[in-house]
């Protein structure tokens, strides 16, 4: 009977690998002999008492320092994505040292390019640079937008230059009507002293009020008989998803609560990010939300992780500033609904000793799952390593 | 004795479930396309974009086809289809992009890298969708690391100076500001992007700033961060910044995006943009990184 149940196992074990790996997938539990290598490397010459598979063929030796610089450099891999996870995720994902964000330290700086004079498929004007500016590409409800442009030469001295003519208009869409009218935007010296002229559009009154997409403003210009154009996109949804309502505070398991309160109107996933800077102003943490909210009053709880103050020890009190949030709309576009900027300084946190807030490092199933998995393919490797090693 | 039988049947089953779980463990290498597509959206064999399918690309490769053409945000449930189906559960993945994929994969990971995902049975149907494994969720995916070839994630100056169609919707996410302002670029749940840049470029070489491949600057394929492009060169170029390898800053202080790192600059210009239906270009060093470390 025993034998039986053997055989019906090694029957049934055989038919399940089968069917769970279609298409003769390879199971990940298998070490995979590298392929590449193996077929890359030239058959052996055959030598008297060896065979052609033999390790002690010329050939053979080389295919296996070919095999073994194959795993060692898998194992530096191996090793540098497990030292590499193992420091990042000492901390959780949304709550990070700033620096680790270089683009992200001032987020609401204007986006500022440095571009060639020339019309499109058209050849460069020759010395002649246009510097733009744009301070948002995302706008909702009745933000405005502000754009500058200035032509400057080679080496950064101001040169005339004429908006000839500049529209903004809806880019084309299939899930939009066409045919709205162009709306004329008016550039005028903006009064900087170096030749930089700049225009607002407020898509909620110029035409957009109704429009959820991608809005062009394409700008003509000429330097001195030079023409060419610039183009600066705005992804415009009028929906503005919720209100800010103020700020709380609360020191819980040892780290800092920053609860950003607001009135949702529209329920979704929300995704919000603000900065945190010390009393002396220096910049040293990006906290982050990303998850599903109800509609109603609601707060956005922005975690400043303990482990994060211990190591790097500001100076309280805290200042939370630049907020930014959107409601995410899945597999839509525009993909988001913006809520209004919080610009500057937002809130002020109190004081706190530094031992109010825990040593350890962030813990979580995901990072388990993950140290466990990367550790594996450490231990892969060496044994390869090892084995080849011999 | 047929109580026997029947108790002997249940360990069984039980063995065999226990085992199926460890035996399923798989690893898989999913690509992810650029601008214009062409495999059939869906089908996880379909190679069409990259060239034939029967080249070798890393372990239990998976085409993972979006259209090319409308809005990264549209297509993207594509992508987190394949990314549910391959890297959850006890499955892992290595993702290698190209050009627009990477903002595809970069988007992916910024805004739902930790949303909850179900686990799933790597048997997808037509629409490239798979039934959950055992109902059970977990946070994220099970990504080990990204390879990039030629990445558009800061975007294409072809797509700023008019000179790609308007009408194509893909195109204005490719604009440097819009691509760059679209999601955090540093946030790749800790995943590391290894980029590949390639700078065969002549064609376009008075739009695209610095060193090129005819289609992204070295300013996006080499990850560096920022909200607009800027000029990245070779090094020896008196006139422009080096863009440098590994993850340091670049010459002249800007830093790459968290989680980046520049492990192919190509310093002879023998590399260009486009895989030809032939795993070519840039996407060759991409495919052979796979094959060699992708297992």
């Amino acid at each position: 009977m025993s034998r039986l149940l053997f055989v019906i196992a090694g029957a049934a074990v055989a038919v399940l690998v089968g069917v769970l790996l279609p298409g003769g997938e390879t199971p990940a539990v298998v070490p995979t002999r590298p392929v590449a290598v193996a077929q890359a490397a030239p058959a052996p010459a055959v030598m008297p008492g060896s065979t052609a598979s033999s390790p002690y063929t010329v050939d053979g030796l080389r295919a296996k320092q070919s095999l073994l610089a194959l795993w060692q450099g898998r194992l530096k891999r191996a090793e540098d994505t497990l030292a590499s996870y193992q420091r990042s995720t000492r901390y959780p994902h949304e709550a990070r040292p700033l620096s680790e964000h270089p683009d992200q330290v001032r987020p609401f700086d204007p986006i500022a390019d440095d571009i060639p004079l020339r019309t499109p498929g058209g050849d460069a004007a020759k010395g002649v640079r246009v510097r733009t500016t744009q301070d948002r590409v995302f706008a909702s409800g009745a933000e405005s937008v502000r754009f500058t442009v200035r032509a400057v030469d080679e080496s950064g001295k101001t040169l005339p230059l004429l908006v000839t003519r500049a529209t903004a208009f809806d880019l084309p869409d299939p899930r939009q009507v066409a045919g709205r009218p162009q709306a004329p935007v008016n550039f005028t010296d903006a009064g900087s002293g170096d030749g930089t002229l700049s225009a607002v559009l407020q898509p909620s009154t110029q035409g957009f009020a109704d429009f959820a997409g991608t809005i062009r403003l394409q700008v003509y210009l000429n330097q001195d008989g030079q023409l060419g154009n610039v183009y600066f996109d705005v992804v415009y949804q009028p929906l503005v998803p919720a209100e800010w309502a103020g700020v709380r505070e609360a020191l819980s398991n040892g780290s800092l609560d920053f609860f950003l309160k607001a009135r949702v109107a529209q329920p979704g996933r929300y995704v919000v990010s603000a900065r945190v800077d010390d009393a002396s102003g220096k910049p040293f943490a990006l906290l982050s939300f990303n998850d599903e909210v109800a509609a109603g009053a609601q707060e956005f709880r922005l975690t400043l992780f303990g482990k994060l103050v211990r190591d790097t020890a500001p100076v309280f009190p805290l200042t939370l500033r630049d907020v930014q949030g959107f409601l995410l709309l899945p597999d839509k576009f525009p993909d988001r609904a913006m809520l209004p900027r919080l610009t500057g300084a937002v809130y002020t946190s109190r004081s706190y000793a530094l031992a109010s807030f825990a040593d350890t490092e962030w813990s979580s199933e995901e990072r388990d799952r993950y140290l466990a998995e990367l550790n594996k393919d450490v231990s892969e490797s060496k044994q390869q390593v090892e084995e080849l090693t011999r | 004795m047929r109580k026997f039988m029947r108790a002997g049947l249940w360990a069984l089953g039980a063995l065999m479930l226990t085992l199926a779980t460890a035996a399923v463990a798989t690893n898989y290498s999913l690509w992810i396309n650029g601008r214009t597509g062409g495999g059939v959206l869906g089908n996880y064999a379909d190679f069409t974009y990259w060239g034939p399918s029967s080249t070798d690309a890393g372990v239990n490769k998976k085409s993972v086809n979006w259209d090319g053409y409308n809005h990264i945000s549209d297509q993207n449930y594509l992508v987190r289809n394949a990314l549910d189906c391959y890297c959850t559960g006890t499955n892992w993945c290595y993702v290698a992009a190209h050009s627009a994929g990477d903002l595809m994969i970069g988007y992916t990971l910024s805004m739902y890298g930790g949303s909850t995902r179900y686990k799933k049975n790597a048997v997808a149907g037509t629409n490239g969708e798979c039934s959950n494994s055992d109902g059970s969720t977990q946070t994220g995916w099970n990504i080990k690391w990204v390879d990039v070839a030629a990445g558009a994630g800061g975007g294409s100056e072809l797509a700023d100076a008019g000179d790609w169609a308007v009408s194509e919707p893909l195109v204005s996410d490719l604009k440097t500001s819009t691509a760059r302002a679209m999601y955090d670029h540093n946030n790749t749940r800790s995943a590391w992007f290894y980029m590949y840049a390639g700078a065969k470029g002549t064609l376009y070489s008075f739009v695209l700033p610095g060193q090129d491949d005819e289609v992204v600057a070295y300013h996006s394929s080499g990850g560096v961060s920022g909200s607009s492009g800027g000029s990245y060169c070779n090094p020896g170029d008196w006139l422009c910044n080096d863009l440098t390898l590994g993850t340091a800053a670049n010459q002249g202080g800007r830093a790459k995006w968290t989680n980046h790192s520049v492990v192919f600059r190509d310093d002879a210009e023998a590399y260009n943009h486009y895989t030809n239906k032939a795993w070519g270009g840039v996407v060759s060093k991409v495919r052979a990184d796979m094959v060699a470390n992708a297992r």
